[in-house]
């Protein structure tokens, strides 16, 4: 009986044209007894990675192709000399690989596509042309396609009706580009009958031309059942409903992967079609492991190799690094281990991988860019030699083998830090520039349907009305943490959906159906892939959405697995601040700050990192982290790395936090699982805190090579296989048993081995971060207006809004100054006090640190920074905020600005106006309300006043003190504003008013505070909390310092401003709130049924009162609410950062 | 002088102050302004006749009122009145040169922008600025320098103020009674039968049509109801393809629509309303050969509807599916122009119902399809036998193409799935021992099998 290979088959890979993943393809071929498969997705090979390895690990030959759509000629000229008929719509031509040349040229067709194609391209505009096709037809077996391929009905017909002399010209045509014997004539039936009416003459034209004949069954689907999927699907992407799509679905559901058997069946009438599937199979050599992926060569200097270069560059550097102070000891102790890695990097010839990141380092040293390698390549002496990572793997003793080992057979992985923004592309278009447009691309990343996406489209697709999309978009919950008594039903009968009505069940079918499908391709936020020669012969290029970029068309997991090396680069935020930072502290302390030199043990760093005072700091400013350190109390560096590591969802599964942190207080005694692991677990009291000491552990335990403990290690990570860890369990338990560890302590080992893969820190990376998170520390609490300038400049980052930022920079006596149209820049600067007019009119007002920064001051709590001022004689430094700070201001306009400024000042809003035409009349209206006018307006108005109208405001007279000075407020400027942008008409124009006084009131404390929030998201003035105090002490509620200075177990009342909600997964449904007021934050904790009964208010409500019992253990100090009440006080508030 | 009547609990407050004054505007449903001039004589002053307006309003439908509290405000400018009465409870009188005294304190966002014709867009912009510049009531507005305002908010901004102030001038958008295209008659006795009914449609037929060629106006719906004996009521609703206004037209078509569907009961009222739109405008091209008049047409199709049923008359359009055999009929209109552009696509084109378009032979459909007994080998028919009064097919497979399978509206519970078959059937018995095409299918649902039809 002849064997039948299905060669025609599309995935979901095919974006809304397939409906089943690679892996279920492979499964169903299994299931089939299928020999092998082709995969041939729509203009592209996307799925073509995850295909080839799953059929790789079932024993299946994995055939890879494409659809290419191919234009129809343009004009009747062209079409003649082509031979190629001319159709409305152009046709898919379906090819498969070949050999390695086909590959190559499939990979270049596809990138010469994709490439030219425009962003919102129409449809058959993503084509190749009949003479592209000719160009790269070598290497590649043609196939005729079904309907609308070049012999379907749509690719040969004319004025509606069918055209055999279309067909035959087209069937030449092809025979003529792909050779005699690479064309098959291909064959579908799927119980159609005009499908099988055109297959009859496709039978007729192949005998005519020799062609062989070839059955397919065209497969969208591995199964029946997901033919819902499909129709979904051409409904998204034909944007139409299921009611309306009409013939757009599918006729039936034949368009499975069907068994030979079947095949045969149907094909019994031409035996050769199903006989040829196999002899083409055999006749397809290629599968991509025999991608002819090179990594590019470094160049290097005559009479060097790229070995010796390597080994003269890494001596260089660590001679710099370890021979600091005249002492050659750490030398002496490194030479081996580099000599080690230097040995293996020649046997895995990955010299050109070294070098290459090394040169896109020295690229960022040369231009003044931070970087720093972080992950596993920390491990390596070779990279910190190479001042690729900062962290000394000998000094820290990491292992090396959780980097680079000869068993695992994989390219390593190293990630760079860089500051987020034009820094990182600077260094992404080196590496463009120096690869080649298409040496070099960044790794795509596939969206998937998931969530509320996926629901919504399913819905659309059944139709569901705007209101009930609406509520089953919302059942799906992006809260971390899931109820586990949150059934689907319980969820669909919350939200008053019936699972009974036969479309709600369907739609929910539908939505766990489509999950995981891929629904887009999308650009991998750093890794970038670097090729030999052409990468787009490797794997396909296309364009990104961001310009100057180019993406593959394989995700960064995919590239890994088919040995494509891969650099992340990776933007980093906080590494944005430190180097603004660097240059601010040299533009304003005149001093020069080495992010490598810093004091390793800075007594402010420490003591702030022990009172939990680390808004802003990098990694440690979480609430988790704030409620941990005052219990760790770091004292060293190496209790920040434990610190930064701690906090993982790996110690935290595994319980290891309460064992280390008791044993840190000497609550509980040090104690080993075996006496052989007391030097691997020492530094961290005996309790596993890092990857690289269960890769030890391993290897102590159960004499496992390095190699292979990175295999555990990856056989119990994200892609665990249950037959592979029962394995490797049982190597582990057999080598234990060796070394005479007992049942007890083997379970143990295997215990922290098991649930800390999964989720665990290498303590590399941790001490790559520990570095940031220590210089981050360092600067703010030596540079305070540097850092806290940088961190405003680069928002949105970390874990705090701009306003709690510019509040606990205030509590440290930091002063803030008004954002100002004769002062600021785009960006937050530093003044010197006396520079600035701060202490005129208003802004004085604003700017003088109120007297409850005094109070905290004097407790102690918030220190004032000595780095306040360059040196105790010269005046304190301040921080004036940018102009980027005024929501709705653009880039353009702010910098017009300070562009017009410089040229000379000001003389008036009309001055302004004129000088900077960019200038629209919102955004004058929005400067002079946040009061960035008002000293403009002073040089303007010095003439008295006339007249004042509204004399009869009784909230003013209230509080006569906090009146603006006139001639200086924002009112005036908001009256001259409006004047300047706006004319007065006809009617009115000879009697225009002369001296444009404003007849306004100055606004009061309050309505500042209101327009401050409103014009910039915050406030340099008192907190809005403040502003309510004597209520909210009427009503019992404590300040947020005067909390921790309560005996643990009383009962509390709290009121704040909630700045971060949160419910991490790993706290069983405990939802975390920080609260603000005037005098700081607290914590509050919300039990599972607090925050059932009170979910609206803790989620919606930005003020609340909360009163519970304060928990107050080793100065770690929180309010276990028991009552939660709304505050309803009117502020136009910054949102909070919720992790829900 | 002008008073303001305003309450939110009526939708309609212009017929209750008719009473008052025929000068009336409906600045909104719930709010009316009258013009009080002139009407000393009949009410006294004009605080008196805000009393009596009041006091009307407060009595039950019977005696004249409106069963309902309603705020008045006498001002000397409709919208000083309008803002009074919209914000101040009870009667106010506002003397002229003291709107300000009174509305000053009134919150700057219940300014009725409106009333000056400013958009909402403009005015939300106005309010805005006022809010940023601390202006919180009508006084404060007022007090800001008319100049000022004019430079910095323009003419709507002065338009506003002098709103504010309760200043503005303007005359009264008087409200014109609405034409009424109803008709309705109480009868002394129920008519049983057709004819006498006919005299009564006709009657209100002519007055309905007298009013819309008063109007210049057509319409293209007649709504009929009437009261039956049985006191249940009976309504139909008449569509027509064009805008008409010829009587003898709607009676023949209401006379035959009551024919089909005639009422239960005599009938002790009858009603007739229709909805007044533009007439048509149609100019026929030169060359375009002349199509039966529309009145015409729609009457010979109620004719015919009446023959044969609404359902059954129409044009049949395929809809786009891939169900077998799927039609609507839809309602049979005159094309003004047929589109030769559109010829040789569409959706006929590609639809066809022998399933394959290129195919050159025709095909007779049996409605209903044939129920049939089928033997089968492996799932092939060798034999069919069917019947049905007007025809009947037996015979044996001699050559048979097939299975086609469709399936679809899996998403419904209406779903379908079937397999069809091509077959020659040799005749059996003496009758007929010629050959002929058949199409046969079966519901791959419960298994069984019908004939569809047979090939030309």
């Amino acid at each position: 009986m002849p064997e039948y290979v299905e060669l025609h088959a599309r995935s979901a890979f095919s974006f809304l044209e397939g409906a089943s993943v690679p892996e279920e393809l492979i499964a169903a071929c299994l299931q089939l007894e299928m020999p092998a498969m082709a995969l041939l997705d729509r203009d592209g090979i996307y799925g073509a990675p995850r295909f080839h390895l799953a059929a790789k690990k079932n024993g299946i030959k994995a055939h890879i192709g494409a659809e290419i759509s191919v234009q129809s000629p343009k004009s009747k000229h062209q079409s003649q000399k082509t031979n190629f008929a001319r159709t409305a719509a152009g046709v898919s031509i379906p090819v498969l690989v070949r050999n390695r040349t086909g590959y190559q040229n499939l990979c270049r067709l596809i990138t010469l596509m994709k490439l030219r194609t425009p962003k919102h391209a129409k449809a058959g505009e993503c084509a190749v042309t009949p003479e592209e096709l000719t160009v790269y037809a070598k290497g590649l077996i043609c196939l005729t396609g079904g309907n609308d391929g070049p012999l379907g009905l749509r690719g040969v017909e004319r004025g509606g009706r069918f055209d055999r002399g279309n067909m035959q010209r087209n069937a030449e045509w092809l025979v003529a580009v792909f050779g005699k014997g690479n064309v098959y004539a291909e064959l579908q039936r799927h119980f159609d009958r005009e499908e099988e009416a055109n297959n009859q003459r496709v039978i007729e034209i192949a005998r005519r031309t020799g062609m062989p004949l070839l059955a397919t069954n065209g497969v969208g689907q591995a199964t029946p059942a997901r033919r819902e999927v499909a129709d979904v699907f051409t409904c998204i992407r034909n944007h139409v409903r299921l009611e309306t799509a009409g013939r757009l679905l599918a006729g039936n559901s034949e368009r499975y992967l069907k068994s030979g058997l079947t095949m045969l069946e149907l094909f019994a009438d031409l035996p050769e079609a199903i006989a040829n599937t196999s002899t083409l199979s055999s006749r397809l050599e290629f599968t991509l492991e025999d991608l002819g992926y090179e990594f590019p060569k470094y160049p290097v200097p005559y009479g060097e190799t790229m070995t010796s270069f390597l080994r003269k560059r890494t001596e260089e550097g660590a001679r710099l690094r370890y021979t600091s102070n005249n002492d050659s000891s750490a030398y002496d102790r490194a030479r081996p281990q580099i000599e080690r890695e230097l040995a293996l990097i020649k046997k895995l010839k990955l010299e050109g991988y070294f070098l290459i990141v090394w040169d896109i380092v020295q690229f960022c040293r040369q231009e003044g860019i931070l970087i720093q390698g972080r992950g596993s390549a920390a491990n390596s002496a070779v990279c910190y030699s190479l001042g690729i990572t900062a962290v000394d793997p000998i000094g820290m003793e990491l292992l090396f083998e959780r980097f680079l080992s000869e068993e695992r057979g994989e390219w390593p992985d190293i990630d760079l830090d860089l500051p987020s923004g034009d820094q990182r592309e600077k260094a992404i278009q080196y590496v463009y520039k120096r690869y080649g447009k298409l040496g070099a691309a960044m790794t795509a990343n596939v969206i998937t349907y998931r969530g509320r996406s996926a629901a919504r489209e399913v819905g659309k697709a059944l139709d569901f009305d705007e209101e009930t999309l609406s509520r089953l978009s919302g059942l799906v919950h992006t809260w971390e943490w899931k109820d586990p008594k949150d059934s689907t039903e319980r969820q669909f009968r919350d939200a008053g959906l019936d699972l009974r009505n036969p479309r709600i069940k369907k739609f929910f079918q539908l939505y766990q159906m489509v999950q995981d499908l891929p629904r887009h391709l999308g650009q991998h936020s750093g890794g970038m892939v670097i090729c030999q020669g052409q990468l787009d012969s490797v794997v396909p290029l296309e364009p990104a959405t961001m310009p100057g970029r180019v993406v593959v068309q394989w995700d960064k997991e995919d590239c890994a697995d088919l040995g494509l090396i891969k650099v992340d680069l990776l933007g980093l935020g906080m590494m944005a601040v430190l180097e603004d930072s660097i240059k601010l502290i040299r533009d304003s302390y005149g001093e020069e700050v080495d992010l490598a030199h810093l004091p390793p043990d800075d007594k402010a760093v420490y003591s702030a990192l022990q009172k939990a005072d680390t808004i802003g700091m990098f990694q440690v400013e979480s609430r988790a982290q704030m409620s941990c350190l005052p219990r760790l109390r770091p004292q060293k560096f190496y209790d920040i790395v434990v610190q930064v590591a701690i906090i993982r969802p790996g110690p935290i599964v595994g319980n290891m936090v309460h064992p280390y942190l008791k044993r840190r207080q000497g609550r509980e005694a040090v104690n080993y699982p075996h006496p052989l692991l007391e030097p691997v677990l020492k530094r961290t009291l005996g309790v596993p805190l890092f990857q690289e000491q269960l890769l030890k552990m391993a290897m102590i335990c159960a004499d496992f090579s390095g190699g292979e403990a990175e295999e555990l290690r990856r056989a119990f990570g994200f892609k665990r296989s249950e037959a592979r860890m029962k394995e490797i369990e049982i190597k582990l338990r057999r080598g234990m048993q060796r070394n005479g560890l007992s049942g007890k302590a083997q379970d143990e080992i295997v215990q922290a081995i098991t649930s800390f893969a999964l989720y665990g820190f290498p303590e590399s990376h941790a001490a790559s971060f520990a570095l940031i998170a220590y210089a981050s520390a360092y600067l703010k609490c030596n540079y305070p207006a540097a850092f806290t300038a940088a961190i405003l400049n680069n928002q949105p980052m970390g874990f705090y809004q701009p306003f709690t930022l510019i509040k606990d920079a205030q509590r440290h006596g930091l002063k803030i100054l008004a954002i100002d149209i004769t002062r600021s820049d785009w960006l937050c600067t530093i003044e010197r006090e006396e520079e600035g007019r701060w202490r005129d009119g208003e802004t004085a007002k604003h700017e003088h640190t109120e007297p409850y920064v005094d109070c905290q001051m004097a407790s102690g709590l918030f220190p004032v920074s000595p780095r306040l001022s360059v040196s105790p004689s010269s005046p304190p430094l301040v921080l004036r905020l940018g102009l980027r700070y005024v929501k709705g201001l653009s880039e353009q306009s702010g910098q017009a600005i300070v562009r017009e400024r410089a040229t000379g000042p000001f003389a008036g809003i009309d001055d302004l106006r004129n000088r900077v035409p960019e200038l629209r009349k919102d955004e004058l209206r929005k400067l002079a309300a946040v009061g960035a006018l008002n000293f403009i307006q002073a040089s303007q108005s010095s003439t008295p006043k006339v007249q004042t109208l509204m004399p009869n405001q009784k909230e003013l007279n209230a509080e006569p003190s906090v009146l603006e000075t006139k001639g200086t407020n924002r009112r005036d400027a908001l009256w001259q504003v409006e004047r300047v942008a706006r004319s007065a008409g006809s009617l009115y124009e000879g009697l225009l008013e002369k001296d444009g006084n404003s007849p306004l009131l100055p606004m009061t404390l309050p309505e500042r505070m209101d327009a401050d929030f409103r014009g910039t998201g915050l406030t340099i003035g008192k907190h809005p909390v403040a502003y309510h105090r004597a209520e909210l002490t009427k009503l019992g509620a404590l300040r947020a310092l005067d909390v921790g200075k309560l005996r643990n177990g009383s009962l509390v009342r709290i009121a704040g401003w909630v700045i971060v909600r949160q419910r991490p997964g790993t706290a069983k449904g405990f939802v975390f709130l920080t609260l603000e007021d005037e005098t700081g934050v607290s914590n509050v904790i919300i039990t599972p049924q607090i925050f059932d009964q009170n979910r609206l208010v803790l989620v919606d409500h930005p003020f609340l009162l909360i009163e519970g019992t304060l928990q107050n253990q080793d100065n770690v100090v929180s309010v276990k609410a028991k009552y939660v009440q709304p505050l309803s006080f009117q502020v136009a508030a910054a949102p909070s950062h919720d992790f829900h | 002088m002008f008073a303001c009547i305003y309450s939110p609990k009526i939708t309609s407050l212009a017929d209750f102050v008719y009473a008052f004054s025929p000068l009336v505007e409906e600045t909104k449903p719930d709010t009316v302004v009258i013009d009080v001039e002139g009407c000393e004589l009949l009410f006294g002053s004009a605080y008196e006749l805000a009393n009596e307006v009041a006091l009307r309003a407060g009595k039950s439908e019977e005696e004249g009122g409106i069963d309902c509290q309603v705020n008045v405000a006498i001002a000397s400018n409709p919208d000083a009145a309008i803002h009074a009465a919209t914000l101040l409870k009870g009667i106010t009188f506002i003397s002229p040169g003291e709107e300000l005294t009174c509305l000053g304190d009134f919150p700057i966002q219940t300014l009725d922008y409106c009333l000056v014709n400013t958009e909402k867009k403009q005015a939300e912009e106005i309010f805005e600025t006022l809010r940023l510049w601390g202006v919180r009531t009508f006084r404060d507005f007022a007090s800001l320098p008319i100049t000022g305002v004019a430079e910095r908010l323009g003419p709507e901004g002065i338009q506003l103020q002098q709103l504010a102030r309760g200043q503005a001038q303007r005359h009264l958008k008087l409200k014109q009674p609405a034409p009424v295209f109803a008709n309705s008659i109480e009868l002394e006795h129920a008519l049983a039968e057709l004819e006498p009914l006919s005299f009564i449609f006709a009657r209100l037929l002519n007055q309905l049509c007298a009013t819309l060629n008063a109007y210049a106006l057509a319409t293209n719906e007649l709504l009929v109801q009437m009261k039956l004996e049985d006191q249940t009521a009976y309504e139909r609703r008449l569509t027509l393809p064009y805008p008409m206004r010829d009587h003898k037209v709607f009676l023949k078509l209401l006379l035959l629509d009551t024919e089909m569907h005639p009422p239960q009961a005599a009938v002790s009222a009858v009603s007739i309303n229709c909805e007044p739109v533009k007439p048509r405008v149609l100019q026929n091209g030169l060359f375009i050969p002349l199509a039966p008049e529309p009145e015409k047409l729609e009457l010979t199709l109620a004719r015919l509807a009446k023959l044969v049923s609404q359902e059954n008359v129409g044009s049949p359009e395929l809809i786009d599916t891939h169900r077998p055999d799927a039609f609507r009929m839809k309602r049979f209109v005159l094309k003004g122009k047929p589109d030769f552009r559109k010829r040789g696509s569409g959706l006929s084109n590609w639809q066809s119902p022998i399933g394959n378009r290129q195919c050159a032979i025709g095909f007779r459909i049996f409605r209903p399809p044939l129920r049939a007994m089928v033997q089968a080998n492996q799932g092939c028919p060798t034999q069919i036998s069917a019947w049905s009064k007007q025809r009947s097919v037996h015979g044996r497979v001699i050559s048979l193409a097939g299975p086609w399978r469709t399936t679809g509206d899996w998403w419904r519970t209406d779903h379908w799935a079937r397999d069809e078959w091509d077959v020659a059937l040799m005749g059996l018995g003496h009758e007929s021992q010629s050959s002929a095409l058949y199409r046969i299918y079966r519901e791959l649902n419960n298994g069984e099998w019908f004939v569809e039809g047979s090939y030309d």
